[in-house]
């Protein structure tokens, strides 16, 4: 059996602009991969055609040996869900009503979930650390606090492949590390595929299987140690007197 | 989650007592004093006042329930609204629907004393200003739904609705040069707002306009409540969303078009009650909200009716001022609050 999640040869781009072309890359159930690259290069385009077929331009997507742009959308919502950066929040709206949403199909007409669901919701909040939240109002929790309630909705979804546009980027320190390793245990231990964009280079090569690094036309599916020592991250982000430093995984002036 | 669905029977049974108190109240208070005896004698058949009567089963309890529909459509219409455009000031009004509705019903009226067409009996009348509402009113939805991608922010719904009542304001001021006294005198009583006079063929009609659009309304609650979690949150439910914006505005248009068409212009309540079940209810779920809106609207509207129409006064007073009496404090207390839906 193939990987889970291929993407052969696609180009991106809204309506006659393109944006990148030649993206090829895989990911497997359990992989936790981080997807890296400047600011502009298409990354969130990226995350949402693979979650929509948004502004794909040519190439297929493949999810569980289906083409996507070929199934209904119903369909790719069950086998993929995408947690946008900035979800907004509504004021006086439980934590089990927020999490119940995500059962779109498998509640009733009215959105009332069955007791199956119901226990989903439970176990999920359980995993992501927040026992006990479920009557809270989800306006009353803290940023950090709101991100672990959106990933408890994606277990809830309960799709194979998730994918988290920047699940960090308004996080401080200890909760970027919390919900990083949140992410990677969730790719573990229920054997998900986890795609998130970040632009925290250290925390990705620590942490992750697998780097996705676009820029400057050039696309990388490879793990961390692999980019390193051929120096794509030098080729990706080319500053003038930065170079990339193996040893601490990160950008230091070129005349240390 | 047990105590709460109790609060939430307690609170409903609350409103609809209070909406029950105001109902009775509505047709016993008006410029003639009715007495709670003559009412019972009438349904006991033991008095014999044709008078009374008269007023009563031929005025008063139409107008209630005219009132009654009037406030669960405006309502449920603003609650439906508000979470689609993520706009706490969205309603009919401000948006400029009921805005467009006019603009119809002027264009109609005094258009049509122009061109001499004066001679249109009172049933073509009515139907012509029912139909010439409504149209004016799906245009505006229409636009709004070519729009809506540049309508999100408070602002620049603000001026889309403040714009098309311009554009009202200044056709009617034109076609006031050219139309008769008489047309300009409908456009203007039908302009203030009133819930009296509908017949009942006109009271079944908006009814079934009412029960149309209440029940689309119900069936939107689902979507409504993924939309509270923003457009790319529910499109990644797998939902079809275009179809489910439309559906939403279908029975917007199909409620504030048929209170519009009937009742006039009535501002401000659409935005003001949902906040006010809001507050009420503490709970952003629509399944609790729009049963609540519908409660609150109702008492609402039949408290604004009994203002304008108190005994001791020879005429009955707009309802859109008293309306705009309410609703405008709540919409600056939102300003003021930033309070975000």
């Amino acid at each position: 059996m193939g990987a889970l999640l291929e993407l052969h040869n696609l180009e991106l781009g809204y309506d006659k602009k393109r944006i990148f072309k030649g993206i090829n890359a895989t990911g497997s159930s359990g992989e936790f991969i981080a997807l890296i690259g400047p600011n502009g290069t298409g990354k969130s385009t990226l995350l949402r055609t693979i979650c929509h077929n948004s502004h794909l331009i040519s190439g297929d997507i493949i999810i569980n040996g289906k083409i996507t742009s070929q199934i209904r959308e119903k369909e790719l919502a069950e086998l993929i869900t995408f947690v946008p950066s900035l979800i907004p929040r509504a004021r006086n709206l439980s934590i089990y009503d927020m999490l119940s949403l995500n059962c779109y199909f498998r509640s009733n007409w009215l959105g009332k979930v069955g007791k199956k669901d119901r226990e989903l919701i439970m176990d999920s909040l359980k995993l992501v650390g927040l026992e006990g939240f479920e009557n809270r109002d989800s306006f009353s929790l803290s940023d950090g606090e709101y991100q672990r309630a959106t990933i408890a909705g994606a277990l809830v979804k309960d799709t194979p492949v998730i994918i988290l546009d920047e699940p960090t980027a308004f996080l401080d320190v200890s909760n970027k590390y919390l919900i990083t390793n949140l992410l990677k245990e969730i790719a573990n231990k229920n054997n998900k595929l986890i795609i998130f964009s970040t632009h925290d280079l250290q925390l990705a090569i620590n942490n992750c299987d697998k780097i996705w690094l676009m820029g400057n036309d050039n696309f990388y599916d490879k793990a961390p140690t692999e980019l390193i020592s051929i120096g794509a991250f030098d080729k990706i982000f080319k500053l003038q007197d930065y170079r990339f430093d193996e040893l601490t995984c990160s950008f230091r002036p070129s005349s240390f | 989650m047990v105590g709460i669905v109790n609060n939430n029977r307690m609170k409903y049974f609350g409103l609809t007592l209070i909406a029950v108190i105001l109902f009775i109240f509505d047709i016993l208070l008006g410029s003639t004093s009715v007495s709670l005896r003559e009412i019972l004698n009438l349904f006991n058949g033991s008095g014999d006042n044709s008078m009374v009567s008269t007023i009563i089963f031929d005025y008063r309890i139409p107008k209630a329930i005219t009132a009654l529909i009037s406030g669960i459509a405006l309502s449920i219409c603003g609650l439906q609204m508000q979470t689609l455009f993520k706009n706490p000031l969205a309603d009919p009004y401000i948006m400029g629907i009921s805005s467009g509705a006019g603009l119809g019903v002027a264009l109609f009226l005094m258009g049509s004393s122009i061109f001499g067409a004066s001679v249109i009996s009172s049933l073509g009348m009515s139907i012509g200003i029912t139909l010439s509402a409504w149209i004016g009113a799906f245009c505006v939805t229409l636009l709004i739904i070519l729009l809506s991608k540049k309508l999100r922010d408070n602002l620049s719904l603000l001026i889309f609705g403040v714009m098309i009542g311009y554009i009202g304001s200044a056709t009617v001021g034109l076609l006031q040069y050219f139309s008769s006294s008489a047309a300009l005198k409908s456009y203007v009583v039908w302009s203030m707002g009133s819930f009296a006079g509908l017949s009942q063929s006109q009271l079944l009609i908006l009814a079934l306009f009412l029960i149309a659009g209440t029940l689309i309304s119900i069936y939107n609650i689902k979507d409504l409540n993924l939309l509270l979690l923003g457009e790319q949150y529910a499109e990644n439910m797998g939902i079809n969303l275009r179809a489910s914006k439309l559906r939403i505005l279908i029975s917007t248009t199909l409620l504030a078009g048929g209170v519009t068409a009937f009742c006039g212009p009535i501002g401000f309540i659409g935005i003001a009650v949902p906040h006010i079940a809001r507050a009420v209810f503490k709970n952003a779920d629509h399944r609790i909200l729009m049963g609540g809106s519908a409660l609150i609207g109702i008492s609402t509207m039949l408290f604004a009716d009994i203002i304008a129409s108190l005994p001791g006064q020879s005429g009955v007073l707009p309802i859109n001022t008293v309306s705009s009496l309410f609703g405008i404090p709540v919409i600056l207390i939102i300003i003021i609050k930033k309070r975000m839906i």
